[in-house]
């Protein structure tokens, strides 16, 4: 079926729970896309290093496949290696920390934030905005930064904050503290470059790690002053956690984002589906991103996308009707889509086409 | 202090994650004549196993278990020396790490822990660790257990090329092979070779116990 709506009235009509004339959706296709620009043979190092390159990958990225919203995802170690971790940085492979720079006490309490003018961070900001200027008129666009938790576990190891949270709360919060200030820099550069929205990478909100307790503690007050500035800045607050457990109660009623993104593992006793996050009144104020296995876009063969999207669109539109809403699903990745030389783009394509296809809701 | 009291404190030292009360209790074990086989299995372990069923129906969390585990070792240290050569020698090694190209290390340190609480002697190799470490472990640290986790799909096969390491250099019979995390199953170790899969730390005890 042809489209009715433009990407931003529909983006804009599913915030907002108003009819549309199909689901939104966007796999969650970042550092893949780089293989559409030019010759195809990017490297990861140069496109997460480069704000023009960076940009690129999300301008035909729109081209080949028509999505409804972009998202600035570049990686994870962005401010832990502009706290001075070692990131490794490969040829077709996401950056990862392969020496976290806070290794003492005294190293949680001597950082200084790290200047949003200098390194990755500002290869960020500076590639948001090329991306934003090119598609903000045509689909919803957005920041993305990682929480302060998630920095700090990524320049200080996880097992080392975690251990610290009881061993050396004071110093902890002082780090903590230190990186939130960088966020909010990070949040008023994001502002200037006009995107719609901010997607905060919140994954230790997950009962697999951390109970409501800690979570609160030494995320969730710092989060919900980042979230307010994020609102402030005229961005509408958004979150990602593909995490397998995630505190849904906190992260959405509570933190109350325009947009949550979330992942499925059917697996996992207790991992909360399509159905059930619908069910449970999550998606009634908030549009909900979800909950394609993201390996599925480097496994399957283009059927088994479709009959999984087209599963997925059945089980929202079901689960959206009996609950009286008209669009707050988005067909997506639970996470980023690998950003390998093996994940197929067909299955990209034909995700969004089945959507395309078969998205349509009347209840 | 009595025996008995001392191995509840031992026990409380690790549930509550206290390293400092744990390796204070440990030596006072020994002091009072308490065997260090006894301490540990009656007391650090059994703390241990509690802390591990407390994270499996989520009424702990990371911070804890790893102060526990944390716990665990101090006391570890001090008891270990103090067990007989001949029991000594009869602790099983088995080597623990993250395959190559991946960097999620929770899940295995927690099993590492686990697997330590079960009576091994493990050896952690760590994360993003080569091919060829895994398989020299049986030569150069006397493996009799070899235990691989990956949380991401694109290097599960890592797991195949130790287990085709091994059969090239002649150890395969000697170890027994577990692995584990989120995209791995029991066909898939079957596949590779592997002898068992386990979904959590205490499903990996249970297995590993059976099996060696
Ligand atoms: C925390 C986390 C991270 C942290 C890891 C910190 C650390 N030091 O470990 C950071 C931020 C660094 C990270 C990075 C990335 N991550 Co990550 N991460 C997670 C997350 C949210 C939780 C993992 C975790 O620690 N859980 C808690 C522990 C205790 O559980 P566990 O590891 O599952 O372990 C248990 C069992 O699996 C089992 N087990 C584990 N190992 C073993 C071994 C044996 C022998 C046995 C028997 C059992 C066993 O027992 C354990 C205890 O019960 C998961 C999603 C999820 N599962 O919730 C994604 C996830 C694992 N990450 C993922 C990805 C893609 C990445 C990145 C590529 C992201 C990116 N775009 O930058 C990078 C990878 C970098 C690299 N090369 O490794 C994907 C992997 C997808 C896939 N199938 O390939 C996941 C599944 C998210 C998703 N839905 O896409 N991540
Ligand atoms: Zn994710």
């Amino acid at each position: 079926m042809a489209d009715t709506m433009n990407h931003l009235e529909r983006g804009m009509a599913s915030l907002q729970n108003k009819p549309v004339d199909r689901l939104v959706t966007y796999p969650l296709a970042m550092g893949v896309c780089r293989r559409l620009v030019g010759d195809g043979k990017m490297t990861y190092r140069d496109w997460a290093s480069d704000p023009k390159k960076f940009a690129s990958a999300f301008i035909e990225g729109q081209k080949h496949f028509d999505f409804d919203f972009a998202i600035g995802l570049m990686d994870l170690s962005v401010a832990a290696g502009d706290m001075g971790s070692t990131v490794r940085m490969d040829d077709q492979n996401t950056p990862f920390v392969t020496d976290p720079a806070l290794k003492t006490v005294e190293d949680y309490e001597t950082l200084t934030p790290p200047d949003v003018k200098k390194g990755r961070s500002k290869v960020l900001v500076d590639g948001t905005k090329l991306f934003v200027d090119a598609l903000g008129s045509q689909v919803i666009t957005a920041a993305f930064l990682e929480g302060p938790l998630l920095s700090l576990t990524q320049a200080a190891s996880a097992e080392k904050v975690f251990m610290d949270m009881y061993n050396n709360p004071s110093a902890v919060h002082k780090a903590l503290k230190t990186i939130t200030e960088y966020n909010a820099n990070m949040v008023r550069g994001m502002g200037t470059t006009k995107c719609a929205g901010l997607v905060w990478d919140y994954l230790w909100g997950s009962y697999s790690c951390l109970g409501d307790k800690e979570y609160e503690e030494f995320e969730g007050k710092y989060a919900r002053g980042l979230n307010e500035l994020t609102g402030k800045e005229g961005m509408a607050m958004c979150i990602h956690n593909c995490a397998d457990l995630p505190h849904l109660d906190t992260q959405i009623k509570a933190f109350k984002p325009a947009i949550y993104s979330m992942a499925y593992y059917p697996l996992i006793p207790g991992s909360p589906s399509a159905k059930e996050t619908i069910e449970k009144g999550y998606a009634d104020n908030c549009l909900i991103g979800g909950q394609i296995d993201p390996q599925g876009f480097v496994r399957w063969s283009q059927e088994k996308m479709q009959k999984t999207t087209m599963n997925l669109l059945q089980e929202v539109k079901t689960a959206m009707c009996a609950r009286g809403l008209h669009s707050k699903y988005c067909i997506a990745s639970g996470c980023e889509v690998p950003p390998t030389v093996t994940t197929r783009l067909e299955n990209i394509k034909e995700c969004v086409d089945t959507v395309k296809q078969y998205g349509q809701i009347k209840c | 202090m009595q025996g008995q009291d001392i191995l509840a404190s031992l026990e409380k030292a690790v549930i509550t994650g206290n390293k400092a009360d744990s390796v204070k209790f440990a030596k006072e074990a020994l002091d009072k004549g308490v065997k260090a086989l006894d301490a540990i299995d009656h007391g650090l372990v059994k703390g241990m196993t509690i802390v591990g069923d407390k994270y499996a129906k989520h009424e702990y969390f990371l911070p804890q278990v790893l102060l526990a585990a944390n716990a665990m070792y101090g006391g570890l240290d001090v008891l270990l020396p103090h067990i007989p050569k001949a029991d000594s020698d009869k602790k099983l090694v088995g080597v623990i790490g993250v395959v190559e190209g991946d960097v999620h290390d929770i899940g295995k340190n927690i099993v590492k822990t686990m697997l330590t609480a079960a009576g091994l002697d493990m050896h952690d190799l760590g994360k993003d660790v080569p091919v060829e470490n895994f398989v020299n472990s049986v030569k150069t640290a006397h493996a009799s257990l070899i235990a691989m986790s990956t949380l991401m799909t694109p290097t599960m096969d890592g797991m195949k090329a130790v287990v085709d390491g091994l059969i090239e250099n002649g150890d395969r019979m000697k170890v027994k092979i577990i692995i584990g995390g989120a995209p791995t199953s029991q066909p898939f170790a079957d596949d590779i070779g592997a002898d068992m899969h386990a979904i959590n730390a205490q499903e990996a005890v249970k297995k590993v116990k059976g099996a060696i």
